[in-house]
C-alpha cells in the first residue's frame, strides 16, 4: 500500500493507495505517531484508492480518532468503497468518524 | 434345497429308463433269437427231411436196382421154361443157367402145378449156389410140400410175378431171401408152372444199414407184413414185426407208424422211445412193397444248432451285460452330468455372489461424498473373472482421505481371498493410523506371517489431509500413480517391496501437497497392460491422452474404460482393470508464521471469486474475515522466534464456502473473545477485539476445535 501525507496549515490529508493489510497496517503504524500529531487540526483520509483494510487499519483509524477527540482535532474519512463500508458499519466506525 | 430335490428325481427317473431299457433290450433279443432259433430249427429239420428222403430214393433205387436184374432174369427165362414144359429134364438146366448168368441170383426152380406133368405130379427141381459151386437138389418133397408155398401159389393166383415176402431159407442155404416167381402158361394158357429166383438178402442190410444220414441215424426195412427185415438190432430182425415191437414197447405211436409204413405212404413222423425224440422219414420200396424208414434223433439234427446257440446265447448275455454296464455307465455319467451342471451352477452362483460381496467391499456409490466440494473421487473395479483380486477402498476420517489401490498376485478365487483379506485389513488398520507407511508396515506384518499361500499383494496407500492438501504416501510394489498437476507426470515412489513377503520390511513413506486442481490416477497393470488380439499393450502412452482431455473423476474412468473397450475389441480380458481417480478440489494454503505471509490471502480469495463466481465486494468481505483468523494464528499461536504454520483451506459448498484455518500451536480458541459493544464512543472503544468481532459478523457460523494438537477455526459464509 502506498501512503502520501499532504500536511497544508492545519490540515493534513493522507492517502491511500492499495490493500491495508496487516503487513501495511503495520508499517503504516511507524508513522502514527507524525499523524496523531497532525489530529490536533484536521485529518483528511483520502479512502478513494483504498481497496481493503484489515481490522490493524482500522485501529490506526481509530488510534488517529482517538487522538484527534484528545486534541480537539478533527479527522475525515473519504470516499471508502462498498466493501470497506461495510466495515465501518459493522464495526460501528461509521458513527465514529465523518464520511464523506 | 428345493433344486437338488428336483434333480435327485430326475437321476432316478433316469436310472428307471436305464431298467425298462435293459428289459426292452433282453425281450427283444431274446425274441430275435427264438425266432432265429425257431427258423434255424425248421431249416434244420427241412435238411434232414431232405437228406432222408434223398437216402431214402437212393435205396430205393439201388434196391429195384437189383429187383429189376431178378424180375428181367427171370421174365426173360419164362420162354425157355415154357419150351422146358415139354422137356421136363431140361428144368433142372434152366435154373441153373438163371442162377449162373446172375450173381444176385442164389437159387433157382422151376416148379410144376400139380398133375401137369402126368408122369411126375410134383415136380421141382431146384439149383442153388453154394459157395462156388452150383448144388441141386429137389423141393418136391412131401415135408417142404411147395404148392402150399407162398412163392408157388401166390404168382398162380394173382397170375402176375410176385415177390414173396422175404424169410428164412431152411431148406437150402439158410440165409434171409426172397423169392420172386412168375406163373408159367403152356400153349394152351394153362396154369402149368412157376419159375423162381431166389435173392439172398445179405445186401439188403448193406444197402439199408449203410444209410447213415447223421451218425447216430439208423434205418429200418419192413416187409409186406410189417416183418423187421433190416434194424440195428439184430435179435430182432426176421423175428419179429413192427407191431410186435410197437406192443412190447407199449407205443402206439411205433404201431400207427407201422401201419402208415404198410400201407404204402410216405412221408414224416416224430418217433419217441427210450427217452429219445426221433425224427422218422418213411417211403415204400416199390415194387416188394417193403417199406423204410430212416430215423435220426432229433439232437442230431439240431446238433448243428447246439454249438451257434450257445455262442449266440453267449454273445447275447455279453451284449446285455455290455448294455447294463453301458446304461449304468450312462446314468451315472448323467448323474455326474446333473450333478456337474448343479456344481457348476452352484459355482456360478456362488461365484456371483462372492462378485456381491466383492464389490460390496469396495465404495461403489458414487459420487460418494457428495457434500464434499473439495474432492471428486471415483473408482471402478472391472474383474476378469467372476471375483478378481485387484482392490480399491477409500474413506475419510477426521478430513483426511484415506486411498489405497492393490493388485493381489494370481487372479480367481485365491485372489479374491487374499484380497478380501487386504481390504480389511486396510480398513482396520487404517482406523486408527494415519501414516501410510505405518497402515502398509503393520499390513504387511500380518500378511507376510500367514502367508503360505507365497501370495502377495501391490499396495498403494495414500493419506491426503482434505484441510491441507497435505499428501502422504507409501508405495509396496505397486506401479507409480499418475500426478495431475499442470502436467500429467508419474508420482515419485520408492518402489519398496510387495505386501506379504517380508514381515520385517520397514515401507518408507513421502509426502508432498497438493494444491486446488492437482489430481492423482492409480491404476492396476490391468489398465496399462490390457491386451487386443494381436497381444499388444494399451499402454501408459495412450492412458495420459486419454486423461490429458479435463473430465470430472467419473468421467475420466469412463473415459479410459471405452478406450480399453475400444482397443481391446473382442480379446477376452486378460486381467482385472481397476482405477481410482481423485481430483483434489480444496483451496489450501499453507502459510509461515510470519505476518508477511499474510499477502497470500489476496490471490487466493481472488482464484476463490473466481471459480464461485462472487463479486468483488464479496471476495474483500470475506478476505477480511480470513486474514482476521489467519493473523490471529500467525501472530500468537506459535511462540516468539519459533517457526510454525497456519494452514488455510476453503471448501466449497453449493451455496457456502467452508473456511478453515488451523495451527498447531498453543491452544486458543478466539470465539472465547468477548463481544465488542461497537455503539461505544470513541473515548470508551478498546483497540482491541476487531477483529474476531469482524469475523463474527462477515461470517455465518464460527466454530473452534481443538484436534490432535491443532486449533481449527472452522467459519462458513453462506450466500
Amino acid at each position: 500500500m502506498e501512503t502520501l501525507i499532504d500536511k497544508q496549515q492545519d490540515t493534513t490529508t493522507v492517502r491511500f493507495n492499495g490493500r491495508m493489510d496487516t503487513p501495511a497496517a503495520q508499517e503504516l503504524a511507524k508513522n502514527l505517531d507524525t499523524l496523531q500529531e497532525a489530529a490536533s487540526g484536521t485529518v483528511i483520509l483520502d479512502c478513494k484508492g483504498l481497496e481493503y483494510i484489515s481490522s490493524s487499519g482500522l485501529r490506526i483509524f481509530l488510534a488517529l480518532r482517538k487522538a484527534a477527540a484528545a486534541k480537539g482535532g478533527k479527522v475525515i474519512v473519504k470516499d471508502i468503497n462498498d466493501a470497506i463500508r461495510n466495515v465501518f458499519m459493522m464495526t460501528g466506525f461509521l458513527n465514529l468518524f465523518e464520511i464523506r | 434345497m428345493k433344486i437338488k430335490l428336483i434333480d435327485k428325481g430326475f437321476v432316478k427317473k433316469s436310472v428307471g429308463a436305464g431298467i425298462l431299457l435293459i428289459i426292452v433290450a433282453a425281450v427283444t433279443l431274446e425274441a430275435t433269437s427264438l425266432i432265429q432259433f425257431y427258423f434255424s430249427q425248421r431249416a434244420l429239420k427241412a435238411e434232414a427231411g431232405m437228406r432222408a428222403e434223398s437216402e431214402l430214393e437212393g435205396t430205393n433205387n439201388e434196391i429195384l436196382d437189383i429187383i429189376d436184374q431178378v424180375e428181367t432174369a427171370v421174365r426173360n427165362s419164362v420162354w425157355i421154361a415154357n419150351w422146358s414144359l415139354d422137356h421136363p429134364d431140361s428144368m433142372k438146366s434152366v435154373a441153373a443157367r438163371i442162377v449162373k448168368d446172375n450173381p444176385v441170383i442164389i437159387g433157382s426152380t422151376i416148379a410144376t402145378v400139380p398133375g401137369y406133368l402126368d408122369k411126375r405130379p410134383l415136380f421141382s427141381p431146384y439149383v442153388y449156389q453154394e459157395g462156388d459151386k452150383l448144388l441141386y437138389t429137389s423141393l418136391a418133397t412131401e415135408e417142404y410140400d411147395y404148392p402150399s408155398q407162398e412163392w408157388f401159389f401166390k404168382p398162380l393166383q394173382l397170375g402176375t410175378g410176385y415177390w414173396s415176402e422175404p424169410y428164412v431159407d431152411t431148406g437150402g442155404a439158410g440165409i434171409l431171401m426172397t423169392t420172386y416167381s412168375m406163373p408159367i402158361y403152356d400153349k394152351f394158357g394153362r396154369k402149368a408152372a412157376v419159375i423162381t429166383a431166389d435173392l439172398s438178402l445179405d445186401w439188403l442190410t448193406e444197402v439199408v444199414g449203410d444209410v447213415k444220414v447223421y451218425p447216430s441215424a439208423f434205418s429200418v426195412l419192413l416187409s409186406r407184413q410189417g416183418e423187421i427185415m433190416v434194424c440195428p438190432a439184430d435179435s430182432l430182425v426176421m423175428n419179429r414185426t413192427v407191431f410186435e415191437v410197437a406192443s412190447g414197447y407199449g407205443d402206439s405211436t411205433i404201431y400207427q407208424l407201422g401201419r402208415a409204413m404198410l400201407s404204402g405212404e410216405s412221408g414224416n413222423r416224430v418217433l419217441s422211445f427210450e427217452g429219445k425224440v426221433n425224427q422218422v422219414y418213411y417211403a415204400q420200396i416199390e415194387k416188394t412193397g417193403w417199406s423204410m424208414s430212416i430215423v435220426i434223433p432229433e439232437e442230431e439234427i439240431y446238433k448243428g444248432l447246439k454249438k451257434p446257440l450257445a455262442i449266440v446265447g453267449g454273445l447275447q448275455l455279453l451284449g446285455l451285460l455290455m448294455l447294463m454296464i453301458i446304461l449304468y455307465a450312462l446314468s451315472r455319467n448323467t448323474a455326474k452330468y446333473k450333478s456337474l451342471t448343479e456344481r457348476k451352477e452352484r459355482i456360478e452362483n456362488e461365484l456371483r455372489i462372492g462378485h456381491n460381496i466383492q464389490m460390496a467391499m469396495v465404495p461403489k456409490v458414487f459420487p460418494p461424498f457428495p457434500e464434499r466440494k473439495d474432492l471428486d473421487i471415483s473408482a471402478v473395479i472391472v474383474p476378469a473373472r467372476e471375483v478378481g483380486g485387484d482392490l480399491y477402498d477409500f474413506f475419510i476420517r477426521d478430513n483426511k482421505l484415506f486411498f489405497g489401490i492393490g493388485d493381489v498376485s494370481g487372479k480367481g478365487i485365491p485372489a479374491s481371498l487374499v484380497m478380501a483379506v487386504t481390504r480389511s485389513l486396510f480398513r482396520s488398520i487404517s482406523t486408527h493410523a494415519d501414516s501410510p507407511g505405518l497402515i502398509l508396515s503393520t499390513m504387511n506384518k500380518s500378511m507376510a506371517a500367514e502367508n503360505d499361500s507365497n501370495m502377495f499383494v501391490t499396495f498403494f496407500c495414500g493419506v491426503l489431509d482434505l484441510l491441507t492438501g497435505h499428501l502422504r504416501y507409501c508405495n509396496a510394489g505397486h506401479n507409480a500413480p499418475f500426478f495431475f498437476s499442470n502436467t500429467v507426470s508419474h508420482l515419485p515412489v520408492i518402489p519398496n517391496l510387495p505386501l506379504g513377503i517380508e514381515p520385517s520390511m520397514e515401507f518408507r513413506e513421502q509426502e508432498m501437497d497438493l494444491h486446488f486442481d492437482d489430481a492423482l490416477f492409480l491404476f492396476t497393470d490391468g489398465v496399462s497392460e490390457a491386451e487386443n488380439s494381436r497381444q499388444e499393450l494399451f499402454g501408459e502412452d495412450r492412458l495420459r491422452q486419454i486423461l490429458s482431455t479435463r473430465r470430472d473423476a467419473q468421467g475420466h474412468l469412463d473415459a479410459v474404460r471405452e478406450a480399453i473397450a475400444d482397443f481391446v475389441g473382442n480379446a477376452p480380458q486378460s486381467d482385472d482393470i481397476t482405477m481410482l481417480f481423485m481430483h483434489f478440489l480444496n483451496f489450501h494454503l499453507k502459510l509461515r508464521n510470519e505476518v508477511s505471509q499474510i499477502s497470500e490471502l489476496e490471490p487466493f480469495m481472488r482464484a476463490l471469486g473466481k471459480v464461485k463466481n462472487l463479486d468483488s465486494e464479496m471476495v474483500t468481505t470475506m478476505n477480511i474475515a480470513l486474514e482476521e483468523a489467519v493473523i490471529n494464528a500467525i501472530m500468537y499461536a506459535y511462540p516468539k522466534g519459533t517457526q510454525g504454520f497456519v494452514d488455510v483451506v476453503a471448501l466449497m459448498h453449493d451455496h457456502s464456502i467452508e473456511f478453515i484455518v488451523s495451527d498447531s500451536g498453543t491452544p486458543f480458541d478466539p470465539t472465547a473473545v468477548p463481544e465488542i459493544d461497537t455503539t461505544k464512543g470513541v473515548e470508551d472503544r478498546p483497540i482491541g477485539g476487531l477483529g474476531i468481532h469482524m469475523v463474527r459478523t462477515i461470517m455465518d457460523s464460527v466454530s473452534y476445535s481443538r484436534t490432535d494438537g491443532k486449533n481449527i477455526l472452522t467459519m462458513t459464509k453462506t450466500f
